[in-house]
């Protein structure tokens, strides 16, 4: 976490409004870009309005709104800039991406990803985005990964049947013919809810939870 | 009069159907539920759930996603209610004597007369609905593209004015929207725009992804860095159904609370988010005695409660019958649609009847659904409360991320949730709503068609907007509206609305 920029907003130089000028500047930085961006499209007229008309206009009305912003910033007292979260940003971002990148073979240039499937990039996702927060348990969010993941596979792979694939690669060909999909899909579901229920049983046994209200959300 | 009968008749047959039935009853138990449910709102739901309804009829997911829209408002009462969290936005009001009654021992009689009030106002506003849907649609149908084309710039500044924080920041957001809607092939000339010649760009910006990651993502990045203590209330809940005295007290705040929430609810901006506000304001005014007001007064409850939940429903009018999303969740409403092949609209009536009055038929349904299921399953929303945000946000993390999956089956659909998500975080850091963001995004393609046809029409002469009479009037009113917004003296009683108590 970061210390807010600019105090508590009193005389800190010619920026009075931290937030306003930052979100300003951010506007106007995308209008130039928009501006840029479509700058080889065609203007047309307005009786016959160019692929490149409405981007144009409106790119140069966020970056008018931008200008608008900062100005504010550096005559009216305003917000200074709250402070960021970093870790539970970069946590969440890896948790995606792990997701992203293992769900199916991926090409990142010269690199292909293994798809792995939803059982490998489910619990994953889980795991790491678990640690967005400092208050992560790794035992309870091995429990909450295997019953959400045999729950997903269910509701997805098998009632739903939308098409994601649920096992990796290689399973898939080193089974195939052998066993059909959607029975090994519900052998795996089953499995995963029996770890899961064996995870609670043992935590019941082994240490108490503490899990009394009142639950700090988070951080 | 027999015709609306005969219309609502032509709803109930199709809202009964036992696929709709079970879709509604579904809808309304996962809102209530992600009402409940800490850190989750009905828009980062709509947003989750979108990929699932794609399989099913656009009656039935529609039937779904409004389910959950009302069943989220009611849920946010609960929690607001029990914990002194609002669920939602609409439900900020609630906190002040709903918590206060649940702490003097009342809370099944504050529930109880949450549930009642939002009971009675969602079959007015089902009611107003019907009665007014088929006029304002014949209206919209004498419409040309000039006059779509003001009516969406006033649907726009519409809901910059009834929205709360910056004006400026919020025109600046939904320019941002429609420039990010502009991005893709362009209908009229197949010229790709903004693409940087990547595939995925192609078809635009995917609207499932763009909300998911603002909203869903976002409000992850967001509960995650700010401590709340959740301080459940332990007293007993007590009994549910308001006695004698209660509801003597109550029933007029209820009455004008409907009335000023339906009314609220019709205008193209987001007047529902206004109504509880305005009816709490109203309510304290008008009290023999204003100091109750914060310590428990049960018509703090009932009058907000019915405002909320009527402007809830009737924001459906300006979606079903022009077309115009008044809010963020109407304009997931209009992605859904589209998905599905529906383009939203007056159109919609006339050419999807079933759709039209399923719906509303289907809204009462729901309400009626909703009193059944939240009184006597409180224990069990009071249980779900108590799950910790921890485990929370992993499990929706790993729900967009399917869900985002299996709508195209690609990879960089899931990462784009990611950097919407930091972009929404951003946006949530510089005090921007993404809100109009949304709105933008998801009418300035139909914008820009309207305006391109109108000025083609016109050669080229954009006077057309002021010489038809009807788009004239609205410009002309938008323009007064943003005006009067920008005033000193009406902006501060604006900002004083959203502040009151």
């Amino acid at each position: 976490m970061s210390e807010p920029i600019g105090g508590s907003g009193r005389s800190n130089g010619p920026i009075r409004g931290p937030q306003s000028v930052v979100g300003g500047l951010g506007l106007v930085a995308l209008g130039v870009f928009a501006i840029w961006a479509g700058g080889d499209l065609p203007q047309g007229t307005l009786g016959a309005m160019g692929p490149g008309l409405m981007p144009r206009w409106l790119a140069i009305g966020v970056a008018a709104c931008g200008v608008a912003l900062v100005v504010a910033g550096l005559v009216k007292r305003g917000d200074p800039l709250p402070p960021v979260a970093w870790r539970g940003m970069l946590v969440v971002v890896t948790a995606i991406l792990a997701f992203a990148l293992t769900i199916r073979p991926f090409a990142l240039g010269p690199v292909t990803t293994p798809g792995l499937g939803l059982i490998v990039a489910g619990p994953l996702a889980i795991l790491i985005g678990g640690y967005a927060t400092p208050e992560a348990r790794l035992r309870e969010l091995v429990i909450l990964a295997l019953f959400l993941t045999a729950g997903c596979m269910l509701l997805f792979g098998d009632l739903l049947n939308l098409p994601i694939p649920i096992f990796p690669t290689f399973v898939i060909e080193a089974i195939s013919g052998s066993i059909s999909t959607r029975v090994l899909l519900r052998i795996a579901a089953g499995l995963l809810t029996l770890g899961g229920l064996l995870g609670l049983a043992l935590g019941r046994g082994s240490g108490r939870r503490v899990d009394v209200a009142p639950h700090s959300m988070t951080t | 009069m027999t015709d609306l009968l005969a219309n609502l008749g032509l709803g109930f047959s199709i809202a009964l159907s036992l696929q709709n039935l079970a879709l509604c009853f579904l809808g309304c138990l996962v809102g209530t539920l992600i009402g409940v449910l800490p850190g989750v709102g009905p828009i980062a739901t709509i947003a989750m759930l979108l990929p699932i309804t794609f399989g099913l009829d656009p009656v039935g997911a529609l039937i779904m996603l409004a389910g959950i829209y009302y069943g989220a408002q009611y849920g946010g009462s609960t929690t607001a209610i029990l914990v002194n969290i609002p669920g939602e936005a609409t439900s900020v009001i609630t906190t002040l004597d709903g918590h206060q009654m649940a702490r003097q021992g009342r809370a099944g009689i504050a529930l109880g007369t949450a549930a009642i009030a939002s009971f009675f106002a969602g079959t007015v506003a089902t009611l107003l609905i019907a009665a007014l849907g088929a006029p304002l649609t014949k209206l919209a149908l004498v419409f040309g593209p000039a006059e779509y084309f003001a009516l969406m710039v006033m649907g726009l500044v519409f809901a910059v004015v009834l929205a709360r924080g910056s004006i400026l920041k919020a025109v600046a957001m939904i320019l941002v929207g429609i420039l990010f809607a502009s991005v893709g092939t362009d209908l009229e000339t197949g010229q790709e725009r903004m693409t940087f010649g990547l595939a995925f760009l192609a078809d635009g910006v995917d609207f499932s992804v763009l909300a998911m990651g603002l909203f869903g993502i976002a409000e992850i990045l967001r509960n995650l860095d700010h401590t709340e203590t959740r301080d459940v209330v332990r007293q007993q809940i007590g009994r549910l159904l308001p006695g004698r005295a209660d509801i003597k007290q109550a029933t007029p705040s209820v009455l004008r609370g409907t009335v000023i929430g339906s009314t609220l609810g019709i205008l193209p901006g987001n007047g529902a988010v206004l109504g509880p506000f305005a009816s709490y304001a109203i309510e304290k005014r008008i009290a023999k005695d204003p100091s109750r007001f914060g310590n428990g007064a049960i018509e703090g409850v009932a009058g907000p409660e019915s405002a909320n939940n009527a402007g809830a429903q009737t924001s459906f009018i300006p979606l079903l019958t022009l077309g115009i999303p008044p809010n963020a969740v109407m304009a997931l409403m209009v992605g859904a649609m589209t998905i599905h092949g529906i383009v939203p609209g007056p159109g919609v009536m006339t050419k999807n009847p079933n759709l039209f009055w399923g719906m509303i038929a289907s809204m009462w349904l729901g309400n009626l659904m909703l009193l059944i299921i939240n009184l006597p399953l409180v224990g069990l929303w009071v249980r779900l409360l108590k799950v910790p945000y921890r485990l929370m946000f992993p499990a929706i993390l790993m729900f967009c991320s399917i869900g985002i999956y299996s709508i195209n089956s690609v990879p960089t659909d899931v990462m784009f949730i990611a950097f919407f998500g930091i972009v929404g975080y951003a946006l949530i850091k510089l005090g921007f709503e993404p809100a109009p963001l949304l709105l933008g995004f998801v009418l300035g393609r139909l914008m820009e068609e309207y305006l391109r046809r109108a000025l083609t029409l016109s050669r080229g002469d954009p006077i057309v907007f002021l010489e038809r009479p009807v788009a004239a009037g609205l410009l002309l009113l938008t323009a007064v509206v943003l005006a009067a917004a920008l005033l000193p003296s009406l902006r501060k009683s604006r900002d004083e609305v959203f502040t009151e108590a």
